[in-house]
């Protein structure tokens, strides 16, 4: 009963800030020594899809995965990068010559041991465009990649990229596969993380289970069993009835009410994810930024949150990991001001009925269904005529993402804290994730010359211009994080090692199950 | 004889119409596979790359001659999305669905046959009004929402059968059962209007007929007389009409897997469109519009077999 | 039998009569903002004084939405209907009247079309045309036509054997106007029947692809996407399912209970 009176309190602590690696949990984990055994039984909210973890770019097939593969770098719990199939690493003061050291002694689920030659193998994999990897571009500026001996990793860049590191740390661009391994990665991933994968049924199961030699220790359950549920309700009764150990991403209206149940533990943490309205710097209405300041204005975003995420998540003016460095704390939501919003697109040449504007929302995100239902009544208040296409995730991807053909839309991001990653990709004219055509000099001038601003602080100090850049202009609007959820089972033991740093990915290597 | 000919020869023809008509389909679906696969991460020189390896560039004839060609070779290709070979997951979810498209025509006509039996024999009485308004009630409202109510009472509220999920039969038979009872019993009160209307005019009909006079004069209890001669003489006809429901279950099945979560034709089907898996999406609506196809021509077989005057047609 | 009939039509006229008449006057007497008006206060609150049947999620009242969404569900299973008719009808009068090849290659290409279930050729057009109410249309008017074609090309043979068909032909009237006169008013009345099922069908067809996300788009108040909304709120707010389900049933069941009786006095080949 304490234990779970212990995690009701720290839940609602993690409603307002981060939680990762508090050394309260750790105390009061001591008290119960772990088992060995079992296998957990997880209602997964999505459908796994490419089991190659350099062709998926999904966060579904990369939660897994996460569990199969080890990385040569990582992160803390302050998202630092730290070794992790890479003893330690040193960067060369000119920024160009990455040296990595590699653990020793460390396997592979086919039994051979990882050698500097595995580490080449899968980095020129990755950055190989035949392969299709998602993250190919994190390796564009690598020069070499040479081996001098066994567990020596050389990395030679052609020009700075500051980011490298920490790119390595995410999305699988840095796991290591064992050489020559690509060509079943898709069928059969395979990697030296903690647990094996043993089969996928479509749709239906992927089964990991422990791999006894795993670097770090085996894991205490025999394995993993990710069932996937992607109805929320039906996930969620599975857990009731038992059927299950484990779900993630609880339905967001029924949160509150399972952590005033004693019988489940809830453990929910901030933030899984930002998210963003759009609007398309391309359609002329929007290159003025009275409009889309105007926008902005219209919408009451705390009202919107409580309406969308059901309380689930917490307002906020940037995008900046909420505890990070880089975070402009000096910046506040506009307000709702139906009246000034009204009058200011009147001033930009739009009077009251003249604005008829298309709002693209993805079936796979369902709150932005309802976030954009929500919206459609307030811009009617103000006279703009809001109408909502549902897209379904292929549609969006190649509408909004690749072909900008939209006016409005929006979107979520799940592990960009990074503020490199996050800003030079979101909002860079160049930028990678810069599907709105933002182009501002300002913030891409800001964003190179942070690239090239070597003290920590000074650059933490660009990156808040640019998010003022970005609110001044209100070139998106920034809404909310929300927060991540996972019920459990009281047997389920260890769940706060369960979340990566990052917020997406789990892992259950420091899981067990109590009889 | 020349009948089964003509008609095996115009199955070939359809067969190849239905190539046809499922590969124009699919490419003139928007969106791509390749953005499927990178999501966010996607830009041009990767999604170019992912494509050129997928051969999506092909010129589109080549693309439908190799499809055929390596369908009639048994090289079904692979899924882009979920990288497994066509054939074995088809092979998987050809299993789960023929277990709910069985086990919801086994509801559908044990509920139908007595239902329209009963309302024959007391035509036009209260029973032929209340079996027929049953008959109703069941296709009056969309199989998804008897899904939902499924759920609602025997998952939730009972508990007695699974909300969601598919299990193997191979792996346990009666779990298997239990897991596709809930969708196939909602889609079977579907079918069972269709189907009791049909028992219930076939009956009357025949209940009409000489041989059954003849038996009633004879003594025979009444009990015999209908379940015995009347029903054993319906019962090709209303089967008939069951095999051409297929078609229409198909069409539901997708739906209804989605609903339960039931990884089957329909679920894969469905996935399938929503991800633009052009191969997956060209071999699962093939698969679909054949198998409904030659079930049609089975049934019409059966037909001819049964009642010769069809031939005069 | 001829009582019984009358009742069942009755029911079946009062049905769905009740529901046009509400299609009609609903968006009349309510004004369309009511039907997206929230209330963020009173989120899935059950059946009260203040509201009749309910709120949704976001706290908009049910009944006002699940009177004006008859409009709409209707309007989008008429005229689709509708077009199915216009598409189907000349196909299968053609087809049937002169036959021969014409006919052999309609009916074959026909054929390959009623090999797709008609949800999953809705379900691809839908697809393929991107999602909204237009679409949505078209998609089931499409998927319906060939089952509609197949019907009228029955009839069309049927009575392009009739002897008055034959006597026209043999003074000389042209194919045109034999169609025009001859064939379009004798198959007309299988048509009727054959659409207002094909309504109830077209309904259900609506709410199935506004289940999926490819059918109405929201905050519109379509019956298929109230209940595709309510999925995730069944368990603690059942009436969300059940309002938007009661109207739909209701509205099925009328027109096939209309349906059946149109039959009997239409159809001369049913009694």
């Amino acid at each position: 009963m304490k234990r779970r009176d212990f995690l009701r309190n720290s839940t609602a602590i993690m409603g307002t800030m981060a939680i990762f690696g508090t050394a309260i949990p750790q105390a009061v984990l001591a008290q119960e020594t772990p088992v060995t055994g079992g296998t957990l039984i997880w209602g997964h909210s999505e459908t796994t899809q490419n089991l190659d973890i350099h062709q998926t770019g999904t966060a579904s097939s990369s939660r897994v995965l996460q569990n199969v593969h080890s990385s040569l770098v990582t992160v803390d719990a302050d998202l630092n990068v730290i070794p992790d199939l890479a003893e330690s690493f040193e960067v060369s003061t000119d920024g160009l010559t990455y040296t990595f050291k590699l653990r020793p002694g460390v396997t592979f689920h086919n039994g051979a041991a990882m050698t500097s030659a595995d580490v080449k193998y899968s980095f020129e994999r990755c950055k190989d465009p035949a392969t299709g990897a998602v993250n190919f571009e994190v390796f564009n500026n690598v020069a070499s990649i040479d081996t001098p001996d066994d567990l020596t990793v050389v990395i030679t860049m052609s020009s700075i990229n500051a980011p490298f590191l920490s790119r390595l740390a995410e999305n699988g661009a840095g796991a290591i596969m064992p050489v020559e391994s690509g060509p079943t990665q898709g069928t059969n991933p395979m990697g030296a993380g903690p647990f094996k994968f043993v089969r996928y049924e479509v749709g239906t199961v992927v089964e990991l289970a422990r791999f006894d030699d795993y670097w770090n220790g085996p894991a205490f359950l025999d394995g993993v069993l990710a069932r996937e549920i992607t109805e929320p309700t039906t996930r969620l009764t599975g857990l009731r009835t038992g059927e299950l150990h484990m779900i993630n991403d609880i339905p967001l209206d029924r949160v509150s009410e399972l952590q005033g149940d004693a019988s489940l533990q809830v453990k929910t943490w901030f933030p899984l994810n930002f998210d963003f309205i759009n609007m398309n710097h391309t359609y002329p209405p929007f290159q003025d930024a009275r409009v889309r300041v105007a926008f902005d204005m219209i919408i009451d975003k705390e009202a919107l949150m409580q309406g969308a995420l059901w309380g689930q998540g917490a307002t906020s003016p940037s995008a900046s990991f909420p505890t990070g460095a880089a975070f402009n704390k000096s910046l506040v939501q506009r307000p709702q001001d139906i009246e000034g919003a009204k009058a200011l697109l009147a001033e930009a040449g739009h009077p009251e009925g003249s604005l008829n504007i298309v709002f693209k929302a993805t079936t796979n995100y369902p709150y932005h269904i309802e976030t954009a239902q929500i919206l459609v009544e307030w811009f009617r208040m103000a006279g703009v005529n809001l109408t909502i296409e549902q897209l379904t995730w292929a549609d969006w991807l190649s509408q909004c993402w690749v072909d900008k053909d939209y006016q409005m839309t929006m979107m979520n991001f799940f592990t960009l804290w990074e503020s490199d990653f996050l800003y030079y990709s979101v909002w860079n004219s160049k930028g990678a994730y810069n599907y709105r055509a933002i182009n501002d000099p300002i913030i891409d001038q800001l964003t190179e010359q942070a690239r090239i601003t070597v003290d920590n602080a000074a650059r933490a100090d660009v990156y808040k211009q640019v998010q003022q850049q970005i609110w001044d202009q209100s070139h998106d609007i920034i809404l909310w994080f929300r927060n991540g959820t996972i019920g459990a089972q009281p047997s389920v033991k260890g769940l706060d090692s369960v979340v990566h740093p990052n917020g997406s990915n789990l892992n259950f290597h420091k899981v067990w199950l109590a009889a | 004889m020349t009948y089964v000919l003509n008609r095996l020869l115009s199955v070939i023809l359809t067969l190849f119409l239905i190539t046809l008509i499922t590969f124009a389909i699919t490419n003139i679906l928007p969106g791509d596979v390749a953005m499927m696969i990178m999501g966010t991460q996607s830009n041009p020189e990767a999604l170019a790359g992912l494509r050129q390896s997928l051969g999506l560039n092909d010129p589109l004839l080549v693309q439908y001659g190799r499809w055929v060609g390596g369908m009639l070779t048994g090289d079904w290709g692979d899924s882009l999305i979920f990288k497994k070979p066509i054939a074995e997951l088809l092979s998987q979810k050809i299993v789960a669905s023929a277990i709910i498209v069985v086990m919801s025509m086994t509801i559908a006509l044990a509920l139908a046959i007595p239902l329209g039996v009963w309302a024959a024999v007391h035509r036009d009485k209260w029973q032929d009004t209340a079996s027929s308004s049953t008959a109703l009630l069941g296709v009056s409202l969309p199989d998804f929402f008897w899904g939902i109510v499924m759920i609602l009472v025997f998952a939730r509220w009972l508990g007695w059968f699974p909300s969601s999920g598919f299990v193997d039969p191979s792996e346990n038979f009666v779990r298997a059962l239990r897991h596709a009872f809930l969708p196939s019993l909602a889609l079977g009160l579907g079918l069972m209007a269709h189907l009791t209307r049909m028992t219930r005019s076939t009956m009357i009909g025949i209940l009409g007929q000489e041989f059954i006079r003849v038996a009633r004069a004879k003594g025979l209890s009444e009990r015999t007389v209908i379940w015995r001669y009347a029903l054993a003489n319906a019962i090709g006809p209303v089967i008939t009409i069951a095999g051409l429901q297929i078609g229409y279950l198909f069409g539901s099945i997708i739906v209804m897997e989605t609903l339960f979560n039931y990884t089957g034709m329909g679920w894969l089907t469905y996935q399938a469109l929503l991800n633009r898996d052009m191969p997956l999406i060209q071999a699962s609506v093939f698969v679909i519009a054949a198998v409904v196809m030659l079930t049609n021509l089975v049934v019409d077989l059966l037909y001819v077999a049964i009642d010769p005057r069809i031939r005069l047609d | 039998m001829k009582r019984f009939l009358s009742v069942k039509g009755l029911i079946g006229l009062i049905l769905v009569g009740s529901m046009v008449l509400i299609g009609i006057f609903a968006p009349i007497l309510i004004p369309p903002e009511a039907g997206t008006a929230m209330d963020m206060t009173s989120r899935l609150s059950p059946p009260s004084w203040a509201h009749p049947f309910g709120t949704d999620q976001l706290g908009r009242d049910l009944m006002v939405r699940v009177l004006l969404g008859t409009r709409l569900s209707l309007e989008i299973a008429v005229t689709a209907v509708m077009m199915s008719i216009l598409i189907g009808l000349p196909l299968g009068m053609v087809s049937g009247y002169f036959g021969g090849i014409t006919d052999n290659v309609l009916m074959r290409l026909v054929d390959t079309l009623l090999a797709f279930p008609a949800l999953l050729l809705a379900l691809t057009i839908s697809a393929i045309l991107g999602p909204n109410l237009q679409n949505t249309i078209i998609a089931i008017g499409v998927a319906f036509t060939p089952f509609l074609a197949r019907i009228v090309r029955g009839e069309a043979l049927r009575v392009a054997q009739m002897p008055y068909v034959e006597a026209a032909r043999a003074s000389g009237t042209t194919d045109m106007m034999i169609l025009w006169r001859h064939i379009l008013p004798n198959i007309l009345p299988a048509v009727i029947v054959q659409a207002t099922i094909s309504i109830a069908f077209a309904i259900l067809a609506e709410a199935g692809l506004s289940f999926l996300g490819l059918g109405t788009q929201p905050p519109a108040a379509s019956w298929g996407l109230m209940i595709q909304a309510s999925r995730d709120f069944l368990d603690r707010a059942p009436w969300t399912a059940l309002v938007p389900g009661i109207a739909v049933a209701l509205t099925v069941l009328g027109l096939n209970m209309f349906g059946d009786v149109l039959r009997d006095i239409l159809d001369p080949r049913s009694k």
